[in-house]
């Protein structure tokens, strides 16, 4: 059992990532369809980062500034050039694709890609907490970016809820000529809300590769940002929800590998669909009473 | 620096988000955005330590070179011409379905199901199989359709999401009744003969790249000439003035996916049959995501995405012996394609 949750923590955590910079980019009303892309670039320069410094500290870091950098790309063709949402986030998908495969091998100095390999991040026990019976080898020897996607949520959901700025974000999606009136800039907002998800996502990205497989593959990300996405929509643009709803996800995976080892037949594409499924149940049943961000896709102009 | 706020009037585009800014001077934008990857890309050739020039002489060679590449590189561009083209009439009309990845996935399944099912004769053979695969991409289409009418969630969402469960669903009906027992990955049995497509002899280029071109000629005809292509322009314009003319907009969104999803079955189905004889794993894997690109590198018009998809489909397979001769890894088509998606995007939207 205590395996089993452990398993679910271990998946949820780079979708946790995802799903809260995208929280942040599409209540500031901006569709995050390319968190894919930025959880690749994130999970490349994490690796290579660490790989260059020899400091994992130096390679989370530049984990964030490559998913920054996607989210820079987006921003600016989607809120500067108005460009849409969507289609530019699956461009920045394609692009990341292309790039992180590409450099990769160029690294190498050949055709073949180079091969890195890294000892993943080690847990940090919390002293006192991590001896509790159960609950401390679950929740309290986790490697340190696990703790950090609590805290993120922790932080995300009090800046969206108790903070100017984080008002300022939400008006952005909801209502940004009242952004405008009251003397603020939502293309900025937008412009920087993005660049910020990106930065998250590309935690997540660096969790994925530095932390759990302490390699980079191509292509490694294999639609997890995707599945973030849907998490967020599932969670309605909620932190915590959303954090709930990549939980949920990571225990069916968790779930279906365990009936498998026991010989039980059941379908892994079953069970992968199940969150698409999902996210698309929640979002028929909501309709348009949704808690979609009313304005979330449209572009502004300022002239 | 923030403007004052008085000189900021700010404006939200309400509705429909995606319009390409469709007037003169497009192809040349276009033109120019393809030249800048271009030239992005040789700079990332250089950073490698390689000449530009030699890469892209030996992707040219690798795509031109010989008639089996000539072929090759034809059979690479049919199904984004085909997807392609369905995904820019939708766009036409303002309805961005990015779905075809999906509907390409289920469209082999279709086809593949028709072809084991029914051992029929040569002709009827391809031809039960292709209107299967035409008709299960239409049938996907139509969901996200459903979904998206019914309980007015943006299509964008219906049908990105359907793209997962098709792909999974490709995977599943590999693990189960489609699947070749004891190959030791996810494959269908090959196909009998009779569903094969007709290959043309020392080019290797099968049939299925007349069909798109025929099929993106009607289309262009269908845009231009006929009331239904007009009806599409003008919702993707302006949807009040569509409804003011008195087209149904539901029955618009409704006809323009079926066509859309079933061209993109059709592509997946010519895929299975003309290519690789079976339903393999991941065989959609990017064509849809990527007819995207084409479309909008065709400026959405159909006659247009047939050289928006030689593009590709050159670019693609020359990429291979790119790297073999050269030692530039192919992932820069990759690249290449991204940074023209991203250069088209952002110089060709509106300026209201």
């Amino acid at each position: 059992m205590t395996e089993f949750l452990a398993a679910a923590i271990r998946i949820a955590t780079p979708l946790m990532f995802a799903a809260l910079g995208g929280i942040l980019s599409e209540r500031a009303g901006v569709f995050a369809v390319g968190l894919e892309g930025m959880m690749l670039a994130g999970a490349f320069a994490a690796v290579v980062g660490t790989w260059w410094s020899g400091d994992a500290g130096a390679g989370v870091l530049l984990a964030t500034v490559a998913g920054a950098a996607i989210g820079l790309m987006v921003a600016t063709v989607a809120v500067r050039f108005r460009a849409d949402n969507m289609v530019t986030g699956l461009t920045a998908n394609i692009l990341a694709l292309g790039l992180t495969s590409y450099l990769l091998r160029v690294l190498a100095g050949g055709g073949q890609p180079v091969a890195i390999h890294l000892t993943p991040l080690a847990a940090w026990p919390i002293p006192g907490l991590a001896d509790l019976p159960v609950l401390g080898p679950l929740l309290f020897v986790q490697p340190p970016l696990t703790y950090l996607v609590v805290l993120g949520c922790l932080m995300l959901a009090l800046f969206l809820r108790h903070t100017q700025a984080g008002l300022t974000l939400r008006a952005s999606g909801e209502n940004p000529e009242a952004v405008f009136a009251a003397g603020g800039n939502p293309l900025r907002v937008r412009m920087l809300a993005v660049i910020a998800c990106g930065a998250i996502a590309g935690l997540g990205g660096a969790v994925l590769s530095l932390q759990q497989v302490g390699t980079f593959t191509d292509g490694m990300t294999g639609g997890r940002g995707y599945l973030a996405l849907a998490s967020l929509i599932v969670g309605r643009w909620d932190p915590w929800a959303a954090a709930a709803a990549c939980l949920v996800f990571g225990m069916a995976e968790a779930f279906e590998l365990r009936l498998q080892s026991f010989g039980v037949p059941v379908s892994s594409y079953i069970v992968h669909m199940a969150p698409y499924l999902l996210a698309l149940a929640v979002l028929a049943g909501l309709g348009r009473s949704s808690k979609l961000p009313a304005a979330i896709g449209q572009p502004l102009q300022s002239d | 620096m923030m403007a004052p706020v008085s000189s900021l009037p700010i404006t939200a585009f309400k509705g429909r988000a995606f319009r390409l800014q469709l007037r003169e001077g497009l192809a040349g934008r276009i033109l120019l955005a393809v030249l800048l990857s271009i030239l992005c890309a040789a700079a990332l050739v250089a950073l490698s330590g390689h000449n530009p020039v030699e890469a892209f002489g030996a992707m040219a060679v690798g795509a031109v070179g010989s008639p089996h590449q000539i072929g090759a590189a034809l059979n690479r561009t049919t199904p984004y011409l085909l997807a392609g083209s369905g995904v820019a009439l939708c766009f036409r009309a303002g309805i961005i379905n990015i779905g075809a990845e999906g509907q390409i996935a289920v469209g082999g399944i279709g086809a593949t199901a028709a072809a084991l099912a029914f051992p029929l004769d040569a002709p009827f053979a391809v031809a039960a199989s292709l209107l299967s695969a035409a008709a299960a991409g239409a049938v996907w289409a139509g969901f996200a359709t459903a979904i998206h009418l019914g309980r007015r969630v943006h299509e964008v969402l219906t049908t990105l999401l359907l793209n997962f469960v098709a792909l999974l669903l490709v995977q599943q009906v590999l693990a189960g009744p489609l699947g070749q027992f004891g190959a030791g990955f996810l494959q269908s049995p090959e196909l009998p003969r009779a569903a094969w497509l007709w290959r043309m002899p020392s080019f290797g280029a099968h049939s299925g790249f007349l069909i798109a071109v025929v099929a993106a000629a009607s289309l262009s005809f269908v845009l231009w000439r006929t009331r239904f292509g007009f009806a599409l322009r003008v919702a993707g314009s302006s949807r009040p003035a569509a409804a003011y003319a008195g087209f149904s907009l539901p029955r618009l969104t409704w006809s323009v996916m079926l066509l859309a999803g079933a061209l993109a079955g059709l592509a997946g189905g010519i895929e299975v049959l003309g290519v690789h004889r079976r339903l393999i794993e991941g065989f959609s894997l990017g064509f849809g995501f990527k007819a995207v690109t084409v479309a909008l590198l065709g400026a959405l018009e159909p006659l247009a995405i047939v050289p928006a998809s030689l593009f590709v489909g050159l670019l693609e397979a020359g990429s291979l012996s790119m790297q073999r001769q050269v030692g530039v890894p192919s992932a820069l088509v990759v690249v290449i394609e991204g940074l023209t998606m991203l250069f088209v995007l952002a110089a060709t939207v509106r300026r209201a």
